[in-house]
């Protein structure tokens, strides 16, 4: 008797300690999303109250994306930002970490200075980098000019305005992978190295099939991460170079921000925010499937 | 010799890739005059001018708005979040997968997502440059990362302690309060630290959701930079100020600072 009391009292504590969060997710993210989808199968713009609730032509904000040029175009920006972010980030952290692992003891204490990159506020990075970039203010462009050099404004050149947003955000996010991977190399057992080392391997060899292979899951979980947060770039683009010059760096999620809080049209904006969302939530699941296996093996 | 270059590689590497985040320092202190001048004094005489300046151009308002919005969502995630972490720790139910994925697709998901179904709720609702829209929407990310964040921290808490004070007679909402969340309490501070810097650091929702009155202080900095002759000196003091207490208590959280990021898919 005591005991079917009790678990009536416990699962009825759960239940109340659950139940307010669960309800406050529904209300701030479930709803929105089923909103943001309701909203992608009208033609609504902000000019035109009534537009928000008309569904007469519920597929008209999908057949349009199929042929806007702009929206598929931000598609391959954003791949390719996140292909060279992504790649430069996880390769320069990979090595700030192995660096800063073999050099241990001495600047053990300096390595969380790594991170401060990572940790300041978004905007801030963008304007240090807004600072860098600018021509009457850059030091970079002053030393240039010193010695008889005239740099090309990189924010505002076709060819160099992606490259400026993947160097900044390289700068910001390499300090994520240098983290894991630093914490991942200090978990890695020195027996492993040292048996190698016995037999007769170099520091390549011991980098090549001992550590590599240790890494390697962070490895991916970094590049995962790393991908589904590229998709979200933001700050860095709109003080940088604003999406252009034209639509060089404009990535799918600013361009969405444009249609709709410049252009005012929120249905077709969230047609296709609902696109990028499809896109993340594919990812993650990956990423989610990919870090599961990681813990198993670990 | 291979030794000495890795040895002076690391202090080397540091002073690189700090160097951009130092300039904007140097300059929050320098004299406007010297602020255009190459090459660039490293040594002068600080002044607080652009400071002064920020104080006299609303700024300040801006970061009490930055500071209200991020401490009242933060409470607010902790009140929501703490509990069902607890009994989600104790108890794997059904659901508990489904709620995990939850978790990760709000962590997930483009801010534009939410952005657009609550920029036309707020504007039905009047909560568009307010204080309270901003804590509400804070709570997207706020309340999922407090849920993955403690519970670990609750798993680390031995059951013994608790099973002890039900034999007592202590009732649940008791044991709960006083005896777990005592031992939780290194988790629930390094927890409430992260919850308050990702609000402090949101960009994107401050800059659509507010105008003027609830406008926080990363859109305020933004702001100098719409003037004809941009206020070098006032934008990097401003920038300064909003990285000040992330700076401060990044590196209290530090040892947490992989599983808050990672949060949905790592266990910290």
């Amino acid at each position: 008797m005591a005991s079917v009391s009790y678990e009536s009292q416990r699962s009825r504590f759960a239940r109340q300690a659950i139940a307010p969060s669960l309800l406050f997710l529904v209300l701030v993210a479930g709803l929105p999303t089923l909103f943001l989808i309701i909203t992608s199968l009208t033609p609504g713009a902000l000019v035109n109250p009534g537009s928000l609730t008309d569904f007469s032509d519920p597929f008209r904000n999908y057949t349009l994306l199929l042929s806007d040029e702009r929206f598929t175009g931000s598609l391959w920006v954003q791949a390719r930002l996140s292909l060279y972010t992504v790649t430069l980030q996880v390769l320069i952290g990979t090595l700030m970490a192995l660096l800063v692992h073999a050099g241990q003891g001495r600047w053990q204490s300096l390595r969380h200075l790594f991170v401060i990159p990572m940790v300041l506020p978004p905007i801030v990075v963008a304007v240090i980098w807004k600072l860098i970039y600018t021509p009457d203010i850059s030091p970079i462009y002053h030393a240039a000019k010193a010695m008889g050099i005239v740099l090309p404004s990189l924010t505002t050149h076709v060819d160099f305005a992606l490259w400026a947003i993947v160097i900044a955000d390289t700068w910001e996010w390499a300090p994520f992978t240098f983290l894991m991977v630093l914490a991942s190399l200090q978990t890695l057992p020195t027996e492993y190295v040292e048996a190698a080392r016995m037999d007769g391997a170099d520091s390549l060899g011991v980098f090549w099939h001992i550590v590599l292979p240790y890494i390697a899951p962070v490895l991916l979980v970094c590049t995962l991460f790393r991908v589904i947060d590229s998709i979200k770039a933001f700050p860095l683009i709109f003080l940088l170079t604003g999406g252009g010059p034209g639509s060089v760096t404009e990535v799918t999620n600013y361009y969405a921000y444009l249609v709709a809080f410049n252009f005012g049209e929120l249905g077709y904006s969230s047609a296709i925010t609902v696109v990028l969302l499809s896109l993340t939530v594919l990812i993650s699941w990956a990423a989610m499937r990919a870090s599961r296996t990681t813990q198993s093996i670990e | 010799m291979k030794k000495h270059i890795i040895f002076w590689a690391v202090p080397l590497l540091l002073i690189l890739m700090l160097t951009p985040f130092l300039w904007l320092l140097q300059m929050s202190f320098k004299p406007t005059p010297l602020i255009l001048e190459f090459p660039p004094q490293l040594i002068f005489t600080p002044t607080l001018e652009h400071y002064v300046g920020l104080w006299k151009d609303g700024f300040p308002e801006s970061f009490v708005n930055s500071l209200i919005t991020s401490t009242a969502s933060t409470a607010l995630a902790l009140l929501l979040g703490i509990p069902a972490a607890y009994a989600l720790s104790r108890w794997s139910g059904r659901g508990k997968f489904g709620l995990g994925l939850g978790i990760l697709l709000t962590r997930m998901a483009p801010p534009i997502a939410f952005t657009i179904p609550f920029f036309l709720a707020y504007r039905w609702l009047g909560l568009l440059d307010t204080r309270t829209g901003l804590i509400l929407i804070y709570m997207t990310f706020n309340l999922p990362l407090v849920i993955w964040m403690m519970q670990p921290f609750f798993d680390a808490v031995p059951a013994s302690l608790e099973e002890a004070a039900l034999m007592d007679g202590a009732g649940f909402p008791t044991v709960f309060a006083e005896i777990v969340m005592p031992v939780a309490s290194a988790g629930i501070a390094a927890t409430a630290i992260l919850c308050f810097l990702y609000a402090w650091n949101d960009f994107f929702f401050a800059l659509i959701l507010t105008r003027t009155d609830a406008r926080t202080a990363p859109v305020a900095v933004v702001n100098f930079m719409n003037y004809e002759g941009w206020e070098w000196g006032k934008i990097a003091a401003g920038g300064s100020l909003v990285m000040a207490p992330v700076l401060a208590f990044s590196l209290l959280v530090r040892r947490y600072l992989v599983s808050g990021l990672t949060a949905g898919a790592v266990k910290g």
